[in-house]
């Protein structure tokens, strides 16, 4: 038995390394897609989010000859005052200003007078482009708004601290480095993606592909059990998603320190220890994944059929980590039963520089083996199956 | 010696093999004989144990395929309809690849893979990769193939469909050459000149139930007929389910 596991394994591994379509999948489409992807969306992203925090805020002003001295405030705070366009508001609705600041006529009046100045933003609260701009404005102003209420108590001999009966202060306890946790939320997913990508097409070549092309029949007529034939082929499909999880890694090892995260103050720490630790969570789901992938296979008609479900299939760990994305959660016991969500859950917590919880790891491996036995067990039913051949 | 007793399978309404009954004896060529879809290659395949028969038994030199499929399997070289050949392995590779399969391995896998080689004439391309193939060669690779484990029964499904004339004559030659080393050779045919210039004994299938069986020269004088060709019509005509092959 032993030595049909390891001969079919063995032709199966160098059939496929022939197979220039196989490779280009598990050594570069399924587990590079990843790291790609995240470190050019995730560079843009910080790029964007640093650069506009430093530029100057360019802001249209009606009226500005009534409202000197707010002009001159906001000049003070990296605003770059401009001639309002003839219609604010229609310039807002086009989108060719964020904001609009409009000084009402009595503006100065009424500030005299010491009552509420109205002054008005005009802005368009379903453009999230301008979002930004329009919180930065509105930042400002209360500022202008709190200095000229200190300047009018100051005026009357009360101590301006005197409305401040309350001085909240932040002391947040997270870390830089869990902080820049929240930015790599993808990278489990993209771990467990390479791992199903990595043994998707051999599972299909080495089932329905070997049905379609008339090769299983004969190979089910050698004197062999039709479940060492089928451990085999899904050692040979773990292999090759073994590989393409270790490049996915390796990948993400490289491009995720390189994110200029510090400049958001945050940081992340995933040198080859957390490249290690990411490498040893997932690796009991390469067996999970690649025994999903030979019942979806087995179970197929086709190579066409096959590749339809295993498209789907793929999509099985992102459910999780939907779930956690909506429904943020503290790490349990129970969460660690279920394969790809501990996998995503003990990821985060290493990426966040949490210690790893030895119990948690083993629940995990546990399960997800658990699991994989007992995919690895229907699968042999289903190579038991005369509906296997024709 | 393989002996089918009285096998039928049905695929859900359809009754592919009804009840069929007869034996391949050994040192002797036996030949399937039946129209398309009279239940030759189901009952190949539930001889080859890729079926298993709904009711009745096969025996493969005394083994019951229903206790032991592996070890019946192991006493049986299968040349299927089919081919399938892995194309991105070499000939060699191929064959090889089952002889592991069977249990032989070294030298003396090496060493029946030469002689194998000689023996089909496959020495010039058993190196190559085998997508280029030629349809006799693929035939002789996976001829060789089912052969690797010198099986004492030899099973072949239609082995001179798509062949050349001169790919045909070498086939018979090595299924000739089959029967003088005493092996039971059982194989299928629709074709009448085939089973006439190879056969010792012959069976026909019609519509999944035996309806004749017997020596060629039996056979003749069964029906009366001098022509073997005519002597099958006659047997399928007088089994009378299937008036319109009259």
């Amino acid at each position: 038995m032993g030595g049909v596991i390891w001969t079919v394994f063995r032709k199966e591994a160098r059939d496929n390394a022939r197979d220039r379509r196989t490779l280009l999948r598990v050594f570069l489409l399924g587990p590079l897609l990843g790291p790609v992807i995240f470190a050019g969306v995730m560079g843009a992203v910080i790029n964007t989010a640093v650069g506009s925090a430093e530029k100057p805020l360019v802001l249209p002003v009606a009226g500005a000859e009534g409202a000197p001295n707010l002009v001159a405030y906001l000049r003070a705070h990296n605003t770059e005052i401009k001639s309002a366009p003839a219609d604010p508001e229609a310039a807002v609705r086009s989108g060719k200003a964020d904001a609009v600041l409009v000084v009402p006529k009595g503006f100065g009046k009424s500030l005299g007078a010491g009552e509420p100045a109205e002054i008005d933003v005009v802005l368009d609260a379903a453009n999230q482009a301008a979002d930004k701009t329009v919180r930065r404005l509105k930042a400002l102003l209360d500022g202008y708004g709190s200095r000229l209420a200190s300047l009018r108590l100051l005026a009357r001999g009360i101590n301006p601290l005197a409305i401040r009966p309350l001085a909240v202060v932040d002391r947040d306890v997270s870390t830089p480095q869990a902080r820049g946790a929240s930015l790599l939320g993808m990278v489990p997913y993209f771990c467990l993606f390479a791992v199903l990508m990595g043994g998707f097409y051999l599972a299909i070549d080495t089932t329905a592909g070997e049905r379609e092309r008339g090769s299983l029949e004969p190979l089910l007529g050698t004197a062999t059990s039709r479940g060492a034939l089928m451990l085999g082929k899904l050692g040979a499909t773990a292999l090759f998603s073994l590989i393409s999880l270790i490049i996915a890694v390796i990948a993400f090892g490289i491009s995720v320190p390189s994110l200029p995260v510090e400049q958001l103050g945050m940081q992340v720490i995933f040198g080859p220890m957390q490249v290690l630790w990411v490498f040893v969570i997932c690796l009991p789901f390469v067996f999970l994944g690649s025994a999903l992938l030979t019942v979806v296979a087995a179970f197929s008609r086709s190579f066409k059929e096959a590749q339809a479900w295993l498209s789907v299939v793929v999509i099985v760990p992102v459910i999780p980590l939907i779930f956690t994305a909506v429904h943020p959660v503290h790490p349990q016991a129970w969460m660690m039963l279920v394969p790809s969500l501990s996998q995503d859950l003990l990821i985060t917590a290493v990426m966040k520089g949490a210690p790893l919880n030895a119990g948690f790891l083993a629940l995990s491996a546990g399960s997800t083996l658990i699991v994989a036995a007992a995919l690895a067990a229907y699968a042999t039913k289903l190579y038991r199956r005369e509906a296997l051949v024709v | 010696m393989i002996e089918v007793e009285g096998v039928g399978k049905r695929f859900k309404e359809v009754v592919a093999v009804d009840s069929v009954s007869f034996n391949a004896a050994d040192g002797r060529i036996t030949g399937l004989l039946g129209e398309n879809g009279a239940g030759k290659s189901t009952t190949l395949r539930m001889i080859a144990t890729i079926l298993r028969a709904d009711r009745g038994t096969v025996r493969i030199d005394g083994v019951d395929v229903n206790r032991d499929a592996p070890a019946a399997r192991a006493r049986l070289g299968v040349l299927p309809h089919a081919h399938g050949l892995y194309a991105r392995l070499t000939g060699r590779e191929n064959i090889r690849y089952y002889g592991e399969l069977n249990g032989l391995s070294g030298a003396a896998l090496e060493h029946r893979i030469e002689s194998l080689a000689a023996r089909l004439d496959i020495g010039d391309f058993i190196d190559r990769r085998t997508e280029g193939f030629s349809h006799g060669q693929k035939m002789k690779i996976a001829l060789a193939r089912a052969l690797i484990h010198d099986p004492k029964n030899v099973v072949l499904d239609e082995p001179t469909n798509g062949l050349d004339v001169m790919a045909t004559r070498a086939l018979r030659d090595v299924i000739r050459g089959l029967r003088a080393e005493g092996r039971c050779v059982l194989f299928s045919s629709h074709v009448m000149q085939e089973v006439a210039a190879l056969c010792d004994d012959i069976r026909i299938i019609h519509n999944g139930r035996l309806v004749a069986s017997g020596t060629p020269d039996a056979l003749r004088e069964q029906t009366g007929e001098a022509d073997l060709e005519e002597a099958f019509v006659k047997a399928i005509a007088n089994a009378g389910s299937s008036t319109w092959a009259a």
